[in-house]
């Protein structure tokens, strides 16, 4: 009878081989969320071993000898070499960390091979954050921290079959005393700039690209994820109103549409901008962007105050930024949305730039704007008055607007333009952007194209309004000697929509969201924004918190332009008073008197109280024999109540410490005593 | 033993580190006092991290590199709760022996060479401790005995130390001590019991042939007892060459259970003679190794029932027998001078 139930075996698992197989477990939850970052080979090397491991494990058999996983750990290093070309930067580094934990538990020998597997342990959890902080990696690395715990209580649990559970309650309970010194830490400690090393471009995720060519927005638009959120604390503004502008995209090869320059620190010059009328106020939390820049509400002529990172303003009224960013930005800035930018003055480069257009690039529509052109009513028109002719053209001539307007330019790239602006006519901003550039700079008018973001959902509860990377969007600018430069959003005259209820490009949901949708119309939206306010409050309390943060609360002290060395001095400050707190209770602990000798004490006074000389050497049991002589039977309740002291000081139960409930038995019955004896 | 002696005079120019420790951890411990009840208090408990601490300081230290130069608020979040958690185990593992009372039994006396079992009480009254650790201050770290002792409750350990000499010996200074929960630190407390343990001289082994007894006259009760059952009560250790007819059976299968040897029924010896285990019986060995023989014999004696007396220089035990009388000839032996 050799076979056995499972859950019999379960139960009649040895402890080591269940710690093990515990251990084991926690590794790969905390491996598993890696995968996708992960070569093949090491999924498979690491999946192959932890297996074998835990077979090991169940059957008990030995180890593998040594060479076997420093083989291994080579043939890794080597595959790493293969695959990523080099050992150091984030996913080599991760899939090193993971084959070394995995190798690891195949040396499982002495107690401390098992801590490095715990330290490991850590290591990996920290490295799952350099590439995502949801609040759900944070939950599911939260399980990981606990069960890494809990395999360390378990092994100090040297006696017995402790249970996972009360391993786990004894790791929690460590974990939570331990959450006022992190929340302490977590405030208190300074946050300082990388201390070398600047963070790589394309870590962060897509967000505005610093080039266009027709079709990169299109894939875009159905990222739904969140770019940044705005508030407007005095009064709102319209869907229609909010252009956030990005990279300003002038340059043209006849495919790709590039910024003038896309280098930091960018030109001292700046063309003059002129603002008129009231400023709008607006905040802003941005999410980490894989390009150096801010998207700022046009137009926006000072620079935000940002924490350890420099804006500049861009000659075309961009904002660049020093570096890129890893945690989110949150910043307060004043917009105009009337502006007059280069109003009267365009130099002769910039007019040469602005009106560049490769040879051979879209000759149908070049010469379709020629024959627009000599249309009698546009002859002597002003760049406005053609721009408006042009929307005219769009709106009426079947232009539709389609997020899925298939390819353009298959055949010759450079004939894009003449597919959409003539043939097709399909399209989404970009098409439409680029094309009204292109027949702007054919009439002669300096044109550009501009891209950003445009639009934000509804504000939530506390005013924030969503702009997600499908608000991703592109318009152009043509230039008017008496007005400066132009803003021509072309999609809102063929999708006002688009513009007008800034509703953002938002893809056909999948088969649970729309089973979903047919329950409950509502549900589905309301789940969502309940996750994004719950989002939110996450990144603004938790992700967001930076420096500056941490200066506004030292400045709400009484601090005046604190700087973090005020912020590190608190922190020691707060440390050192909380360690002489610890330093003067031990003191006072020390000096406590012996628990003993004050029981003593007490006892020796209520004795006296009866008239009994109750002498301090005299232990309980000679006390108890006075009593018994002075006072007889009636005395006898209190005699045995010392003598019951005599066995908890000295006998073989005896009691580290003093019971209180004794002492106060015997004050009753002492002055039982005195009552029942003192002369009437 | 002269080499080991040369080596114990020579140690602290060989290895004058070990030495000057060994020398300080003398010096240490005697100031501590005899105490057969240790309450283990702030003031007798010794705490510092552990090798496992100082790679866990470094593990936090990466972290807070990698939190700062990536910038990742979660990082600083794991690495705080790290610390955080590290930090409270420290008091933790002071904790679980804060308070703890430690109690010695009195020690049973015990022969040299065989181990002595020290009973240690733990008492608590406060929560639950785990993962206590007991040992001989010499003893090696693998010689660790573990118990948990539950809230107010309390458990026994046992430690046992080899005495290699006899005479009265000091009981050894225990260690107890405790990694609990994470390792990161060693709590531990060092204790000097009071109690004092007898041990005997380590008996030959194999016993010698008893010496040859002597008739005794006096001796009224064992010839009664062979003139009453007729028949000879008299027994003695299994020599080589005795018939088998001689082997006491019911008697050689108890004996043999508990570890000793076949007996025979002495013939040659009546059981109105008396035994005399005289210091002159053993001439031409040194002393210790005499006393070696005395203690085997009287095990021997003591188990064939006859009545034995011990004879050594200053020192007369009469004859008699039972376990009184063995416990005063093996006392004997273990303190004559």
């Amino acid at each position: 009878m050799a076979v056995s139930s499972p859950s019999f075996r379960r139960r009649s698992l040895p402890r080591d081989a269940r710690d093990t197989l515990f251990l084991l477990a926690v590794i790969l939850w905390t491996v598993l969320p890696h995968v996708g970052h992960l070569p093949p080979w090491c999924i498979a090397l690491t999946g192959l071993v932890l297996v074998w491991r835990a077979h090991l494990a169940f059957t008990n058999a030995p180890l593998p000898p040594r060479w076997l996983p420093i083989a291994a750990l080579a043939t890794a290093t080597a595959l790493t070499l293969l695959s990523f070309r080099t050992l150091f930067g984030k996913d080599p580094g991760v899939t090193m960390a993971v084959v070394l934990m995995a190798l690891k538990t195949l040396e499982l020998r002495a107690r401390r091979d098992a801590f490095v597997v715990f330290f490991l342990g850590f290591f990996l959890v920290l490295t799952h954050f350099l590439y995502s902080q949801s609040i759900g990696v944070a939950a599911a690395m939260l399980v990981s921290v606990w069960g890494l715990l809990t395999a360390l209580v378990l092994a100090h649990l040297p006696v017995g079959q402790p249970s996972l559970k009360q391993a786990g309650s004894l790791a929690l309970r460590t974990a939570a005393l331990g959450a006022p010194i992190m929340v302490l830490l977590f405030v208190m400690f300074p946050r300082i700039g990388p201390l070398w090393g600047v963070p790589q471009a394309g870590l962060a995720g897509t967000g505005l690209s610093n080039s266009m060519n027709l079709g990169s927005v299109g894939e875009l638009a159905v990222d739904e994820r969140i770019a940044m959120r705005v508030r407007f604390p005095d009064r709102s503004v319209p869907g229609q109103r909010l252009y956030f502008r990005g990279p300003v995209l002038t340059r043209f090869d006849g495919v790709l549409w590039t910024p003038l320059s896309i280098d930091y620190p960018l030109p001292i010059r700046t063309d003059p901008l002129v603002t008129t009328g009231a400023g709008v106020r607006y905040e802003i939390t941005l999410e980490p962007a894989s390009l150096p820049l801010l998207p700022l509400l046009e137009a926006t002529p000072d620079a935000p105050s940002l924490d350890g990172i420099e804006a500049r303003r861009r000659e075309d009224l961009g904002w660049a930024l020093s570096r890129l960013t890893r945690d989110r930005l949150r910043f307060t800035a004043v917009a105009f949305p009337e502006y007059q930018l280069n109003q009267g003055t365009l130099t002769d480069r910039q007019r040469q730039q602005t009106l560049q257009l490769p040879d051979g690039v879209a000759p149908r529509t070049r010469a379709w704007a020629e024959a627009f052109r000599a249309r009698p009513d546009l002859v002597s028109a002003t760049p406005a008055q053609l721009a408006a002719a042009l929307f005219r053209h769009i709106r009426t001539d079947q232009y539709t607007y389609t997020l899925t307007p298939g390819v353009y330019g298959e055949a010759d790239s450079r004939a894009a333009i003449d597919e959409f602006w003539l043939d097709r006519k399909q399209g989404f901003c970009e098409h439409f952007a680029a094309s009204f550039v292109v027949v702007m700079r054919s009439l002669g008018v300096p044109a550009r194209i501009v891209t950003g973001y445009q639009g934000a959902e509804a504000p939530d509860g506390e005013g924030w309004r969503v702009v997600r990377h499908s608000n991703a969007h592109a318009w152009a600018e043509y230039w008017q000697e008496d007005l400066g430069w132009v803003r021509a959003d072309p999609t809102a005259a063929v999708a006002p929509d688009r513009i007008f209820s800034s509703r953002n490009l938002r893809p056909t949901p999948g088969f649970a969201g729309g089973a979903l949708a047919t329950l409950s119309p509502d549900l589905l939206p309301q789940l969502r924004s309940l996750w994004e306010s719950l989002d939110n409050r996450w990144n603004q309390w938790v992700l967001n918190y930076s420096r500056g943060q941490q200066l506004d609360a030292l400045a709400r002290l009484g601090i005046e332009s604190p700087s973090w060395q005020d912020l590190a001095k608190l922190l020691v400050l707060t440390l050192s008073g909380l360690a002489l707190v610890g330093v003067a209770w031990a003191w006072w602990d020390r000096q406590r008197q012996d628990p003993w000798q004050r029981q003593a004490a007490a006892v020796a006074g209520q004795l006296r109280r009866l008239g009994l000389p109750a002498l301090p050497h005299q232990p309980p049991r000679q006390l108890a024999g006075e009593v018994r002589e002075k006072f007889g039977p009636p005395g006898e309740p209190l005699a045995a109540l010392l003598m019951v002291a005599e066995h908890q000081r000295y006998g073989r139960a005896a009691l580290a410490r003093p019971s209180r409930a004794w002492l106060a038995t015997l004050r009753t019955e002492a002055r039982r005593l005195l009552r029942t004896t003192s002369p009437r | 033993m002269p080499a080991a002696a040369l080596r114990a005079r020579f140690q602290p120019l060989l290895h004058p580190v070990v030495a000057t420790r060994q020398r300080f951890r003398a010096w240490w411990q005697q100031r501590l006092p005899r105490t057969d009840t240790q309450v283990l208090t702030q003031r007798n408990i010794y705490i510092l991290p552990s090798r496992a601490g100082l790679m866990f300081g470094a593990t936090v230290i990466v972290l807070l590199l990698a939190s700062i130069n990536y910038q990742l608020n979660l990082g600083y979040v794991l690495t705080f709760l790290l610390a955080g958690s590290g930090l409270v185990s420290m008091h933790l593992t002071h904790n679980t022996l804060r308070g703890l009372t430690l109690q010695l039994r009195p020690p049973k006396p015990s022969f040299a060479g065989s181990p002595v079992v020290m009973d240690v009480t733990l008492g608590s009254t406060g929560p639950a401790r785990y993962g206590i650790g007991l040992r001989t201050e010499s003893g090696s770290a693998d010689s660790l005995t573990w118990i948990n002792v539950e809230a107010g409750g309390q458990a026994h350990a046992q430690v046992s130390f080899v005495p290699l000499r006899r005479g009265l010996h000091a009981m050894p200074v225990l260690t107890v001590e405790t990694r609990f929960p994470l390792g990161l630190f060693r709590a531990w407390s060092v204790w000097r019991p009071a109690a004092t343990v007898l041990v005997y001289p380590q008996p030959e082994h194999p016993p010698a042939p008893l010496p040859p007894s002597h008739t005794s006259p006096s001796d009224t009760a064992t010839a009664r007892r062979v003139s009453d059952g007729g028949e000879v009560e008299g027994i003695r250790n299994y020599r080589r060459g005795d018939p088998l007819k001689l082997v006491v059976w019911k008697k050689a299968a108890r004996y043999l259970e508990t570890g000793g040897d076949l007996v025979s029924r002495d013939t040659s010896t009546a059981a109105r003679h008396e035994l005399w285990l005289d210091w002159q019986h053993c001439a031409g060995l040194p002393p210790e190794e005499r006393l070696s023989r005395l203690a085997a014999w009287v095990q021997v004696a003591e188990r064939g029932h006859a009545r034995h007396g011990l004879r050594l220089p200053g020192l007369e035990i009469p004859p008699a027998h039972g376990e009184d009388h063995q416990r005063r000839c093996l006392e004997g032996l273990a303190l004559w001078q």
